[in-house]
């Protein structure tokens, strides 16, 4: 999992948030987070959430983009 | 008002006596034939969700499931559609199955108003929430099996959480101290972003605490009194406050204690999440897959930092499915938004029989109402779109005559069909309207259709000339298609 499936973001930004075992102890899976535009996933998934070219092209995100801020704090100032 | 609510039946206070907990409305659930076990292992994606969905598809009578093998969470348990259907809410308010919608408007109807609240307050350590205390190394990830509710959510949603605040500039006052659910995404092991807004009671918390400075401190309690989820999602007044009203509700106390970070909560729920408000930080949240049925985009939110966890032993997490209706979200809410409307209607309008808000959180209401005088309806619907839930909610309204039952489809559409020109209807242009819905006409704004479904009278020479069928009605034929269902559950009621 090198990249962020929404963002693309490269594998520096990816931080490895948990491991999924059994109760063997054996690895089932590893939950990932994308700290450039916050996705988070698993790597069981289907290919339509967590593979950038199989999920719909909507859904992809640009953090360099504005997106609506809810509640923006610099109203206040 | 108290003394003007009818006493509740025997049933209704021996269930209340009974459920003070989640665990203890699954267990009687189960010996009703409404809760079962899946057991069969399942991946968090997409099993969850398809099971939740399949099980959703029967709005009266859908059970809750329970789930107790979920790969990489060996020994976790989570729960889904405990609200799911009318049946499950029937039986907790102390009816037996096949109990119709409209009879239980007019239970809730009945229970509505009372203002003595019924709450014990136990010691922390003396609540079952507090067997065990993390007070650091968070992961969030760990101890709940999280999952994402739908395909393309952002991430992993809490989304029946019922989250307890108090107004940073007033945090001695119990009224003012808000339960509500809102949506709850996790960005990391010990930290999550909530989507508020200024319309709602945590929205002015948060605006609050960042305008003057001050920490804004919150319990996320999880696997809940199965009251408390259907009164923190209904519309009351902001002094009034959301345990108060869930114990009422019931007739029998609620049992609260005081959480770490000095939150009322309930004694006896599986988690509580305290947490705090990371003041001026916005993260990306969303999508997620909302009640219209459409994904929410993508927003900078609030984000909120993990203080500490209290939890029984082995909690069970509770869940919930919300996306394209049918859903949870729509049963769990639906009566509870129908009331308030009623009770606000009543007040200056006793000809209003009943209302129907049950279709996405009241985007579409039905309202029965007995014509006083030609266009009487119209002016109970422009009513209804003044009132809290309707200014921001209320977007197709059917006025139907009190011979109609609101509740029933067939009958409102033959109301349609036979007593509806087109010259009565109504579009309000550019009125305000909630975010998320797909059809409005910019974010926040679209416009109101009111559709008089009521029957003509004087002076409107119109239908004057036609007579209506009167076939046998009332509580004689309402009996016997209970015993026809019977005969048909073969002896079973």
């Amino acid at each position: 999992m090198s990249t962020c499936p929404r963002c693309q973001a490269e594998e520096n930004k990816i931080r490895v948030e948990h491991k999924g075992l059994n109760a063997q102890g054996e690895l089932v899976w590893t939950i990932f987070n994308c700290e450039s535009c916050a996705f988070t996933w698993r790597d069981s998934e289907p290919a339509t959430t967590i593979d950038y070219d199989k999920r719909e092209e909507f859904f992809r995100v640009d953090p360099e983009k504005p997106y609506p801020v809810i509640m923006p704090p610099a109203q206040y100032k | 008002m108290s003394n003007k609510n009818p006493p509740l039946s025997d049933k209704a206070l021996e269930v209340a006596r009974r459920i003070g907990s989640l665990r203890d409305f699954l267990e009687f659930l189960k010996e009703n034939g409404q809760c079962i076990n899946w057991s069969e292992e399942v991946y968090p994606e997409p099993d969850i969700r398809n099971v939740a969905v399949a099980a959703g598809r029967d709005s009266m009578n859908g059970p809750a499931v329970i789930f107790d093998n979920i790969a990489g969470y060996p020994g976790k348990k989570m729960v889904l559609g405990v609200h799911g259907s009318f049946t499950n809410i029937a039986l907790l308010l102390g009816h037996p199955k096949g109990t119709t919608i409209k009879e239980l408007f007019y239970d809730i109807i009945s229970r509505w108003g009372a203002d003595e609240p019924l709450l014990d307050f136990i010691e922390p350590d003396k609540a079952p929430v507090n067997e065990n205390r993390l007070t650091s190394n968070f992961n969030l990830y760990d101890l709940l099996p999280l999952y994402r509710i739908n395909e393309y959510d952002g991430g992993f949603y809490i989304g029946k959480a019922n989250v307890v605040s108090r107004d940073p500039r007033d945090p001695d006052n119990f009224g003012k101290q808000n339960v509500g659910i809102y949506r709850i995404q996790v960005q990391a092991p010990g930290e999550f972003t909530l989507l508020s807004v200024p319309a709602h009671d945590m929205g002015r918390h948060i605006m609050a605490a960042e305008q003057e400075g001050v920490p804004l401190k919150i319990s996320v309690m999880l696997g809940n009194h199965p009251a408390m989820c259907m009164f923190a999602a209904t519309p009351i007044g902001y002094d009034e406050s959301e345990f108060a009203y869930a114990s009422q509700m019931m007739g029998s106390p609620m049992r609260l204690t005081k959480s770490g970070n000095g939150m009322d909560i309930l004694a006896d729920s599986e988690m509580v999440i305290e947490a705090e408000l990371m003041n001026g930080v916005r993260s990306f949240e969303g999508p997620f897959g909302e009640f219209p049925g459409s994904y929410s985009g993508v927003r900078k939110i609030p984000r909120f930092k993990v203080t500490a966890i209290s939890h029984r032993n082995d909690p069970i997490f509770e869940n919930i499915y919300i996306g394209r209706g049918w859903t949870e979200h729509d049963t769990l809410i639906g009566l509870n938004t129908s009331a308030p409307i009623y009770a606000a209607l009543i007040k200056d309008f006793p000809e209003v029989v009943a209302v129907n808000a049950l279709y996405q959180h009241g985007l579409t209401g039905i309202i029965s109402v007995k014509n006083r005088f030609a266009g009487f309806a119209k002016s109970v619907a422009m009513r209804a779109l003044g009132t809290p839930h309707g200014t921001m909610y209320l977007k197709n309204l059917i006025m139907v005559d009190d011979d109609v039952d609101p509740f029933d489809l067939n009958e409102v559409m033959w109301a349609l069909s036979t007593r509806t020109r087109a010259e009565d209807t109504i579009v309000i242009p550019n009125m305000p309207m909630i975010p998320i819905d797909p059809a409005a006409e910019v974010a926040g704004k679209g416009h109101r259709l009111i559709i008089d479904a009521t029957s003509f009278m004087p002076p409107d020479k119109l239908g004057s000339d036609s007579k209506i069928v009167t076939p046998p009605a009332g509580p004689e034929i309402d009996a016997i298609a209970k015993v026809i269902q019977m005969l048909q559950n073969g002896g079973q009621s």
